[in-house]
Parts: C-alpha cells; sequence; structure tokens
C-alpha cells in the first residue's frame, strides 16, 4: 500500500517563539547556557524568512522575539548606556533583558515542553483503556466559565435560570460545545406532553409542563414543546402580552393511552 | 461476609461506578478497615489478571477503577471509537503542563513561559474539563487562577499530582544529559 506521508514534505509547526528557538539549539545540539546570541538570532531569522517563503502566517509572538533577539544582540555589540535610562517598561510577553534571562526562560519553557510530552504518552497510553459509561444525558450548552463570576452573578430572574445552567454544565462530567439533545428524550417527552395533554381535556398553561425542577428535564420538554408545535400537533396560545401561554393540543387524539413516566415511542407523521 | 463474598461485591461495585471508587467508600461497603479494603483490591486485581478476563482495576484519580485491557484497544475501537476524544495539541499539553506543575497559575503566568498567548487554548481545556478556575489572584486586575481537575487525572491515568514527574529529578536530568 502506497502511503500519501511518504510524498508529503512536513513542517514542524511550532507551538511559539520558544519552541522554535528550542528547535533551533537542539538542531546544533549545543547546551542551552553555551548558545551564541548572535548565531541563534541569524538563525531564528533565517527560519522566519523561510516560513514567509512558505506564505505562513508569522504570528506577532515571533517577531516579538524576533525584536527581543535583535536587541538582545545589540546590547552585547554596544557599550552599555547609563542604566535605568533606557529601562522601558513593556508589559509584553518578552520582558527579557539579558542573554542569562532568555537562557533561563528557555530552560523553563523546555522542562514543560518535556512535561508536555510525558502528558502526551500518558494520553496515548489511557485511551487504550475503555470505561464504562452509560450514554445521554450529559451533553448541554458550554457557557464560558468567566462568565459565570462576572456577568451573571447576583442577578434576577432570567440570570438565575443561566445561572442554573452554568451550574448545571459545570458539575456535568463532559460539555461539548454545541447543544445536543438526544432525540429518543425528546420524542418521550413528547409523547408525554401529548397524554397529558389529552387528559388535561387538550388544553394546559404551559408553566405546568415547567413545574419540574430538573433542568435537564427542563430543556427537553422545552425542545419538546417547539417540536411538537413545528409538526402542528399542539398550538401556543398567548391571549395578551406577558399573559399565561396555554398549550392546546390540535389532533384528535388517536389513543387514550396512560403513559405517566413510562417508555413510549412516538410515531411521528 | 466471606473474603470470595468480599472480592465479588468489589468487582460488582466497580462494574458499576463511572467514576473511580476510593478506598473509604469500598471499606464502608463491606465494613472492613481501609487497609483491608486496599489488600481485598490487590487480591481481586491478582484474581482478573489470573483468570485471562479482558478487564482490570487500576488506581486513577484518587480512586480505583474497571476498565479494559489496553491490548484490546484495537478490536474495541472498531465499536467505540467514538467514545474516544480526541486527542490535545501540543498547545494544550504544554498548558496542562504549566497549570499541573504551577497551580494555581494565571494566565499571564502560562503565557509568559510559552511565549505565546494561550486564551483560546485555556477556553478548550475548560471546556474538556481538563482545568478549571480556582479563584482570582490578589493584585491588580485580579487575575483568574487555573487549577488542574479531577477529570485532568483521569484523562492521564494519574493517581494524583505525585504521580507526575517531579520537576527537579526532570531539570537535574537535562544538565546531565
Amino acid at each position: 500500500m502506497v502511503q500519501q506521508a511518504d510524498y508529503t514534505i512536513k513542517l514542524p509547526v511550532f507551538e511559539g517563539p520558544f519552541d522554535l528557538l528550542f528547535h533551533l539549539i537542539k538542531k546544533e545540539e549545543v547546551d542551552i547556557w553555551s548558545i551564541s546570541i548572535a548565531d541563534i538570532t541569524a538563525q531564528y531569522l533565517a527560519h522566519l524568512q523561510s516560513m514567509k517563503e512558505l506564505n505562513l502566517d508569522i504570528a506577532s509572538e515571533f517577531l516579538v522575539m524576533a525584536a527581543t533577539l535583535l536587541r538582545l544582540k545589540s546590547k552585547l555589540l554596544l557599550p552599555r548606556p547609563n542604566r535605568g535610562s533606557i529601562q522601558e517598561e513593556d508589559e509584553e510577553l518578552f520582558e527579557i533583558n539579558t542573554a542569562e534571562e532568555l537562557f533561563q526562560r528557555l530552560e523553563e519553557y523546555r522542562f514543560f515542553k518535556e512535561a508536555a510530552q510525558d502528558l502526551k504518552q500518558r494520553e496515548e497510553e489511557q485511551q487504550k483503556t475503555f470505561l464504562r459509561s452509560t450514554g445521554g444525558q450529559k451533553v448541554m450548552v458550554f457557557i464560558r466559565q468567566e462568565s459565570v463570576y462576572t456577568i451573571w452573578e447576583g442577578a434576577n430572574h432570567l440570570s438565575n435560570i443561566m445561572h442554573r445552567f452554568a451550574r448545571a454544565t459545570l458539575t456535568d462530567t463532559y460539555t461539548p460545545a454545541f447543544s445536543i439533545v438526544e432525540d429518543f428524550v425528546v420524542a418521550e417527552k413528547a409523547a408525554y406532553i401529548h397524554a397529558f395533554l389529552v387528559r388535561s381535556k387538550r388544553a394546559i398553561a404551559m408553566k405546568e409542563l415547567f413545574a419540574t425542577e430538573g433542568l435537564w428535564e427542563v430543556i427537553v420538554t422545552f425542545i419538546a414543546l417547539l417540536e411538537m408545535t413545528r409538526q402542528h400537533k399542539v398550538a401556543l396560545l398567548q391571549e395578551c402580552l406577558f399573559g399565561p401561554i396555554l398549550v392546546i393540543l390540535k389532533q384528535e387524539p388517536v389513543q387514550k393511552e396512560e403513559i405517566s413516566g413510562e417508555r413510549t415511542t412516538e410515531k411521528n407523521d | 461476609m466471606e473474603k470470595e463474598q468480599q472480592k465479588k461485591t468489589i468487582e460488582a461495585l466497580l462494574f458499576l461506578s463511572e467514576e473511580p471508587v476510593n478506598t473509604d467508600k469500598i471499606a464502608t461497603v463491606l465494613s472492613v478497615s481501609p487497609e483491608e479494603a486496599d489488600l481485598l483490591v490487590f487480591e481481586l486485581q491478582k484474581d482478573l489478571s489470573a483468570a485471562l478476563r479482558g478487564l482490570q482495576v487500576f488506581e486513577i484519580a484518587g480512586g480505583y477503577q474497571m476498565g479494559t485491557l489496553p491490548e484490546l484497544a484495537p478490536n474495541l475501537e472498531k465499536v467505540f471509537s467514538e467514545d474516544i476524544s480526541s486527542n490535545l495539541t501540543e498547545a494544550a499539553l504544554e498548558a496542562l503542563a504549566i497549570i499541573a506543575y504551577k497551580q494555581p497559575v494565571t494566565r499571564i503566568e502560562i503565557e509568559s513561559i510559552r511565549g505565546v498567548r494561550s486564551e483560546h487554548v485555556l477556553e478548550n481545556l475548560i471546556k474538556r474539563k481538563l482545568i478549571r478556575v480556582s479563584g482570582r489572584k490578589e493584585g491588580p486586575g485580579r487575575p483568574l487562577l487555573y487549577s488542574s481537575t479531577a477529570d485532568f487525572l483521569k484523562y492521564f491515568g494519574l493517581m494524583n499530582l505525585e504521580d507526575l514527574p517531579p520537576l527537579e529529578d526532570e531539570l537535574r536530568e537535562e544538565f546531565t544529559e
């Protein structure tokens, strides 16, 4: 079998300027502490140039590092001016003023780079072991954690609901970025609502359906209602602004059935 | 309770549980001391491997959990491939490593080690529940502090944070290389 990979040249993807510097140092097979700033600067710039030729986006961080290296290099070449006079306070990512500092930073980066590789190995090992899990019902909306603390703190009514959402998502074991609701759960809920409507002489206040405490159930109920409305199985009626919303059964009930809580399958169309 | 019965109970307990079960819980269930509980789990581990079963019991995130043998992965993946979460990126692993060793740590601290903006990476790690916001740092701007979670331990098969290679040893190794 011919593998496609044989024909493609794979360029290393650098996770940042330190990563690139690190790569260059490794190539030289020298100790971090014995690199020459002049050499490494030249190599770094050459690499940026080749990245440019390959039309790769060069992130600003790489350019900042290039500038930092050049500054270090020039400092080594030029006689030192009065201390303090040119001390600019920059809050940038690289507050590197001496070669010593650069080496220290690289050394630190190197450690975490290796720790990351160790984690990667563990990840691979761990993925070979499958654990028991019950499917479904663990998927919900993702809300940025930061927002929970800042925007919604101490808010009222609507935001209380959002708060409950957020809490539930944060304590949940698994949260993908999108809201996915298992179809069968919604279908079940729709069947339940249907039966509820039949028993309640075909019209109920919407809030009755949301009497439940469970957040998950509220979501499923809501989606089930939307779905039933779309399928013209129920109509939603609001007589005045902010008035109660009525849920009205549109179709003739096929059969009277007692469903409460039981699993039933709903046949659509 | 008879010993065999106790081991069966542990096996059943671990079989049913989706989360790691700690020694104390097992001890409470069986009304034995924690030491005895650990010993029983150890024996169960031996029994499972001696009986050539497809399952194993391992220590993870402060407790015991039952899972499949790694060697079975190629076949199991044919059925359960969608259960495997996509691998973390290099950037995510770097950020995680920094958080694991230096927690609680701010975003700026992480970024200054990596030399790259890491907002997006952190957001993804939070989404995957591998890290959490553990508080705010005192000082200007009161930046958020990040820490690793129990899911982090589970994800990497670690019993606790001490399971990570120690910082000093790693650095020492580097110098002698």
